[in-house]
């Protein structure tokens, strides 16, 4: 025999007419639960005996002038942008930062010559010499084509579309990708760790 | 899809010529209305708005914090809240209810660990108190005072489901969207509220 749920048990003592009939019989029957259903009844009555607080009518002036100064010393609310869904035009652009992003991490891994790796310490005026991979992205031409594209995209938008990063982003990435693209990306990725002496 | 633009209409032909602007939207405007107006930069929709449900957010914060000081700060910090916050009103549930829910959460977070100091107010829909013997009246707020120091030990979500339940007679469906849970969770911490009150007051007698 199955005992009321606690959910049974709140209908029971809000409106004894939402059991289902079965329930009904069973509670006819086992004084356990006939028991419990009145003490929290008892209870809920007690809460129910402590009536609304009520202060004085002058209260709610002067309360209703307190948070009117208070909110006009704020500044104002701003309605934004996300009231409103996304224009053709944000996806698009939104779209076109992705393909960039992807195509640019992409290419990237191939861009870089390969860490020179000296068994010896270099003499300062040798590790002068070698010449870093440029990431300067400022200069950076991919970059460039990026920062343009998304030039009239606000973070809100970009947020909002689904087009931000995210931690696991990159993940979700590499799963979309085609057997044969990630076959190349691994290639690629080989490649580069290979070339670092990784 | 064309973004939408509530139109707010403000008619100055009334003979209230104090605040001719503020009436009409107190009056007529529906809340979302209200928020809208407020984000096109009219503050006095606000006040409108704050009119409109300081009772209700002021009982709350009451049941909450105990007394009336502490209730009429943390009413003041939820509209505030709200006003800031108002951007964020999605018009998805009633305004009533993203409303409750800024005021349970500043309540849980100002009152859930300070320990509460009742004191009573005049109370509405009192008995005639002329007509009640004095042991009696005694004893019931005796008994109202035990109540209020019990729910008070509650943890947070049974207190919340109590006090939303039964004080504010909101249905559980409302109560859920407003804390952010199931129904069943709700039903749940309102029948451990009600079974931990019992305890309580029966450790207490």
């Amino acid at each position: 025999m199955k005992h009321l749920s606690r959910a049974e048990f709140v209908d029971l003592i809000e409106s004894a007419q939402t059991l289902p009939p079965e329930r009904v019989r069973h509670l006819e029957r086992c004084e356990g639960c006939r028991a419990e259903a009145e003490a929290l009844g008892a209870m809920r009555a007690a809460a129910l005996e402590d009536p609304a607080p009520e202060p004085s009518p002058l209260f709610w002036d002067h309360f209703s002038a307190r948070v009117s100064e208070r909110v006009r010393s704020e500044s104002a609310p701003v309605a934004a942008t996300r009231w409103f869904p996304p224009s053709f035009a944000t996806w698009a652009a939104a779209g076109t930062v992705v393909v960039l992003l992807v195509t640019t991490a992409v290419w990237r891994t191939t861009l870089h010559a390969p860490a020179h790796r000296s068994p010896l310490p270099l003499a300062p005026t040798v590790a002068s010499q070698i010449v870093e991979p440029v990431d300067d992205l400022e200069t950076d031409e991919a970059w460039a084509v990026v920062r343009e594209a998304a030039a009239d995209l606000n973070w809100e938008d970009a947020d909002e579309a689904g087009i931000a990063a995210h931690p696991g982003d990159v993940e979700d990435v590499a799963l979309q990708l085609t057997a044969a693209e990630r076959i190349e990306l691994a290639r690629l990725l080989d490649a580069d760790l290979k070339r670092n002496g990784a | 899809m064309r973004p939408r633009h509530w139109q707010v209409t403000v008619t100055r032909d009334r003979t209230d010529t104090a605040r001719p602007e503020i009436a009409p939207l107190a009056d007529a405007a529906d809340d979302r209305t209200l928020v809208a107006a407020c984000l096109e930069g009219r503050r006095d929709a606000f006040d409108a708005i704050v009119e409109r449900h300081q009772r209700q957010v002021y009982q709350l914060c009451y049941r909450f914090a105990g007394n009336h000081e502490d209730a009429s700060d943390l009413a003041q910090d939820v509209f505030i809240r709200a006003y800031r916050g108002l951007h964020s009103f999605k018009g998805q549930a009633a305004f009533s209810t993203w409303l409750y829910r800024i005021g349970v959460n500043v309540c849980l977070n100002r009152m859930g660990s300070r320990a509460q100091k009742w004191t009573t107010l005049e109370i509405a829909d009192q008995p005639d108190l002329r007509l009640e013997r004095a042991d009696a009246r005694i004893l019931r707020g005796e008994r109202a005072a035990a109540v209020r120091a019990a729910i008070a030990r509650l943890p947070k979500k049974q207190r919340a489901a109590l006090i939303l339940r039964v004080y504010h007679d909101l249905p559980h469906d409302e109560i859920a969207r407003i804390v952010g849970t199931s129904v069943g969770a709700v039903k749940a911490n309102f029948f451990h509220a009600l079974a931990n009150l019992k305890k309580l007051l029966n450790s207490k007698s």
